[in-house]
């Protein structure tokens, strides 16, 4: 373990950065010390809040610059002075843009929200998608693809040596708990080899090796590799942590050894705390059924290539030794056509690179994270659009000074390279205010990413995330530095000398501002009106008919596996009984799955004869057990036959309760209650009597709306291990009630782990996805509609003082004052006009990358539109609205003594 | 740094800093700051641009040896040479020379006045 050394933050990396602007003599000197004197001028500067911090760090990375600049320009004390025209020019830039600091700042803040938003979600992207995982030689791990294992094929495919090294795992949460409110944390149950085959060694003590993996618990008894998070953080980072005893889903496991900071296991955006080995599962649930199962479905198989080989040829030796693989491990009890669907599967195995670690993370949301990616890259291109303009408007103003430049001598590539140099410095500014905000972004879309399980991505900049921030300022200071650059080439020398004229219609560069602001207009209805999809998008769902009311409501997941599988039942009904009892309990009731809580368990369903054929797909109902009055619970109605009864146990006649519909579409024509209906559970075929009708509910997901479903009493299947109390309560919020729930949980069954929620808290994180896309594409689109509102009014007070002279004499001449109001506000409509066609055909062609996403409103909506347009002729007729009132309030008479 | 010409004010704030015993760089900044009552902003970048200079001027040196208790991030202990003490004795006499000038030209104005 290297010593424990303190950890430096980005904002410092990049200073140590920034430093490398002053010359080698200087940093050789002073340049700890100067990090060390940042560092605690930045600790106090951090508690007067972000304000400060921005400041501060505004002004320390301009001074870097400045003074490293200086002191290169004044070379080594006795040495001879090195001339360089570049130097002159860059300090020419600063003092020019020193003079007008306001513009300096706008452009600076725009540039670092801009930058800063990209390179946030780039470092997001990079983190899931480019980065390799912690362990040696990464590129050659490959996982096998689409879905998961059972153990007996993980165990054929291990003694069958198919890959010189491989290994099996599987993620989930560990209850460290030893009764009641569960403490869980993310772990990994992993097969012995696990870390020789991903190369990492133990940071302190051993990791574990196949020989741990045992099904008695190997030569140390059950044992257990720690994080170096969990270590430091639940371990108070305690060197003498070899040897102790962790309880983990109530077995003891010895703990020998921590991994390195850095691995988080082989999953990305999941950090593993616990790693144990398959073995121990068998000791931990007392049977080997998890083990044994050949239908239980639960491990990912990664393996490591051979030197040279490819995947192609791996997955070839995988695919040969199939057949073989699936015949061992074929489940014994499963109906033959199901077996052969086993032996001969549609999709053989196949191998996929795994250098950049498996990811559900990745499925979920790589295009979500793509489409921002385009959104913050439209926002950055209207920032400098914006930036463009307010340049452009300086050089203008400039012409004077400049033109004397280059009367005095000057030759016109000098004046051109000091403005690309102000350009250079706004956008370098930008872009380390950019990456610092980036980490701050960064960090708090991963927060809000997290769900249940808390999301760990490693987000430090990496040559990637740098080079992407640096080619994006380099970018932006091209774009919007090269037209003012240009402009160069156009002035006169003699100009200066000249009387400034009368303003001047029609000058070029006024077409190239047009343009820029036609283009910001286009780009930001874009953005809006994708913002007012994800938020439709996201208040439909929010809002769609669940079926249920879960205002009231509260569930707790229980883990009753250490209840005695003979006394369950009982010990069950005692719970609920305990829970109805509960002061300000209105209702509470068992079921196996929780509606849109995750969990689901489908069954294909014969329709009963003279029926529609169904295909398979379409023969797939979705099941749940429940107890009595678990309908009442989730506020839902029994529309015809009765609820499930207490009298519905093991030996009485089997029953069911089906929903609308599951009554529509297996059930059309036939009467729904009495109907029998046959379901296929694993080896065999069930038939059940369909005693009520309910009404229709949720059940994976608001997105996924209603879906048939078929309920049985909670009683006739076998006792299920982990299962959920609902518990609406009678008025009121249900967490004021959750203490005193909990204690008659764990009053009632003392020895089960319990979590407790609430209902809405629940569907909110099934949301989280969408909330996240509708939250950053409406603050973006926002935004963009500000930067353009920005770019419009500049752009129209420009026109507005250009034409000063011209309102005025028109105004002398007998022209009124509403015309000229007119005049000016129909420029501004004409601008929206015309970048509200461009961007409605933008739109129509970048809806397709979005439809996807959306759920109850086409990506073409015409209300949709119609909105987001007038949404931007209102903030457009705003932005024209000053400079109109300004050119129609000239004074003829001033303007006419002026010239 | 020309000598030739009088210190300017942040300059003159460092050596009096260090006229009172060793400091390292990050101290000497917070007791200019504290002393001036934060009227000279010195920050990092600029207080090292100075220092570097009265360093390169002879009238600055690293402290030799470092103390014990002190935090090695922090650096070397900085110490005024018997050149600096004179450079801030001259400037002191300057300005307490211009300082008596302003008084009696005050006082003299007061006289008239009265």
């Amino acid at each position: 373990m290297t010593p424990a050394h303190r950890r430096r933050s980005l904002t410092e990396r990049l200073y140590a950065l920034l430093l490398r602007v002053y010359p080698k003599r200087f940093r050789a000197r002073f340049e700890e010390e100067m990090r060390e004197s940042v560092r605690a001028d930045h600790a106090q500067v951090r508690e007067k809040g972000t304000g400060a911090v921005t400041a501060f760090w505004t002004r320390t990375a301009a001074e870097a610059v400045y003074f490293g600049i200086a002191e290169r320009r004044s070379g080594p004390p006795d040495g001879p002075r090195r001339p360089s025209r570049w130097t002159f020019d860059w300090r020419d830039a600063y003092r020019s843009l020193r003079a007008t600091p306001v513009v300096a700042v706008v452009a600076v803040l725009s540039l670092a929200l801009g930058i800063g938003a990209n390179t946030a979600l780039f470092s997001i992207l990079n983190s899931v998608m480019l980065k390799t995982l912690p362990v040696s030689a990464p590129d050659q791990l490959v996982v096998i693809a689409d879905g998961s294992w059972t153990n007996p094929i993980w165990e054929q495919i291990r003694d069958r040596r198919v890959f010189r090294q491989a290994f099996a795992w599987w993620s989930t949460q560990m209850n460290l708990a030893d009764r009641g409110e569960s403490d869980d944390v993310s772990g990994v149950f992993a097969s012995g080899g696990m870390f020789d085959v991903l190369g990492v060694h133990a940071a302190l003590g051993r990791t574990f090796t196949v020989a741990d993996d045992d099904r008695t618990g190997g030569p140390d008894g059950p044992v257990a590799v720690v994080s170096d998070g969990f270590w430091q953080r639940r371990l108070g980072g305690a060197p003498d942590v070899i040897g102790r005893r962790l309880e983990v889903n109530g077995l003891l496991y010895t703990i020998v050894g921590v991994t390195p900071r850095g691995f988080f296991g082989p999953d990305v955006g999941r950090a593993a705390d616990i790693f144990v080995p398959i073995g121990d599962i068998a000791i931990e649930r007392g049977n080997t059924g998890m083990l044994d199962g050949r239908s239980n479905w639960w491990l990912e198989i990664m393996a490591r290539l051979a030197p040279g080989q490819t995947i192609a040829a791996a997955t070839e030796t995988l695919q040969r030794m199939q057949p073989a693989i699936r015949l061992s491990a074929m489940p014994d009890d499963w109906p033959a056509k199901m077996q052969a669907d086993f032996l001969s599967p549609s999709e053989p195995m196949k191998l996929v690179s795994a250098a950049n670690g498996e990811s559900t993370l990745r499925e979920s949301y790589v295009q979500p994270l793509e489409i921002i990616l385009v959104v913050v890259g439209a926002v950055l291109i209207i920032a400098c659009a914006n930036i463009a303009n307010l340049l452009l408007a300086r050089a203008t103003a400039r012409r004077r000074e400049l033109s004397l430049r280059l009367a005095l001598g000057a030759s016109r590539a000098r004046v051109a390279r000091q403005l690309l140099a102000e350009s250079a410095i706004l956008s370098g500014t930008g872009a380390v205010l950019g990456l610092a905000f980036a980490q701050w972004g960064s960090a708090l879309l991963v927060h809000q990413l997290s769900g249940r399980e808390a999301v760990v991505l490693d987000l430090s900049p990496d040559w990637r995330v740098l080079a992407f921030t640096g080619g994006v300022a380099v970018l932006t200071a091209l774009v919007f530095g090269l037209a003012p650059a240009l402009g160069v080439a156009r002035l006169e020398p003699n100009e200066a000398l000249k009387e400034h004229s009368r303003g001047v219609i029609g000058d070029r560069r006024f077409g190239l501002r047009n343009t820029l602001v036609v283009g910001q207009v286009a780009l930001s209805l874009v953005l809006v009106l994708g913002g007012a999809l994800f938020l439709r998008t996201f208040t439909s769902l929010t809002t769609a008919a669940l079926g249920f009311d879960p205002k009231p409501m509260m569930v707790l997941d229980v883990n009753a596996s250490r209840v005695p599988p003979t006394a369950t039942q009982a010990r069950l009904e005692g719970l609920v009984e305990a829970v109805r009892a509960v002061p300000g309990v209105a209702a509470a009731a068992l079921s196996e799955i929780t509606p849109a809580g995750g969990a689901r368990w489908n069954t294909l369903i014969d329709p009963p004869p003279g029926g529609p054929a169904l295909p398979n797909k379409k023969r797939l109902s979705w099941v749940n057990a429940v107890s009595p009055d678990w309908f009442k619970t989730y506020s839902m109605h029994v529309l015809a036959g009765r609820d499930v009864d207490p009298r519905d146990v093991t030996g009485a006649p089997p029953v069911a309760i089906v929903n609308e519909e599951f009554a529509r579409r297996f059930l059309a024509g036939h009467p729904v209650i009495g109907a029998e209906v046959r379901a296929e559970e694993g080896p065999t075929t069930n038939t059940y009597t369909v005693v009520g009708l309910v009404n229709d509910s949720v059940y994976k997901s608001a997105r996924a709306g209603f879906e048939p479903v078929i309920y049985f009493p909670i009683a006739q299947k076998s006792s299920p291990k982990s299962l959920t109390l609902a518990v609406r309560v009678a008025g009121g919020s249900p967490a004021g009630l959750a203490a005193s729930v909990g204690r008659a949980v764990a009053r009632a069954l003392p020895e089960a782990g319990f979590t407790e929620h609430l209902m809405t808290d629940q569907l909110g994180a099934a949301v989280t996805q969408e909330r996240i896309v509708a939250m950053l594409a409406g603050f973006f689109g926002g935004l963009a509609l500000l930067l353009a509102a920005l770019g419009l009014y500049g752009v129209t007070s420009y026109s507005v003082n250009r034409r000063r002279a011209e309102i005025g004499i028109r105004l002398a001449l007998g022209a009124d004052r509403g015309g000229v109001l007119r005049m000016v506000i129909g420029r501004v409509v004409w601008l929206v006009a015309c970048g509200v066609v461009v961007g409605g055909a933008l739109s129509v062609w970048a809806s397709k990358f979005i439809a996807t996403l959306l759920f109850n409103v086409t990506p073409r909506d015409p209300l949709t539109f119609a909105l987001a347009t007038a949404v931007l002729f209102t903030a457009a007729l705003t932005a024209g609205w000053l400079p109109a009132r300004r050119a129609a309030s000239i004074d003829p008479a001033r303007v006419l003594r002026e010239e | 740094m020309d000598l030739t010409r009088p210190l300017t004010s942040t300059a003159l704030y460092i050596l009096l800093a260090l006229a009172e015993r060793d400091l390292h760089g990050y101290a000497v900044m917070q007791t200019v700051r504290e002393v001036s009552g934060g009227r000279v902003p010195l920050r990092t970048g600029s207080f090292y641009r100075y220092l570097s200079q009265l360093i390169d001027a002879g009238l600055v040196v690293e402290a030799s040896g470092r103390r014990a208790s002190a935090d090695p991030r922090r650096g070397a202990d900085y110490h005024l040479t018997a050149r600096g003490r004179q450079v801030l004795e001259s400037e002191r006499r300057h300005l307490a020379g211009l300082v008596a000038a302003m008084d009696a030209l005050r006082s003299s104005t007061r006289k008239g006045l009265a």
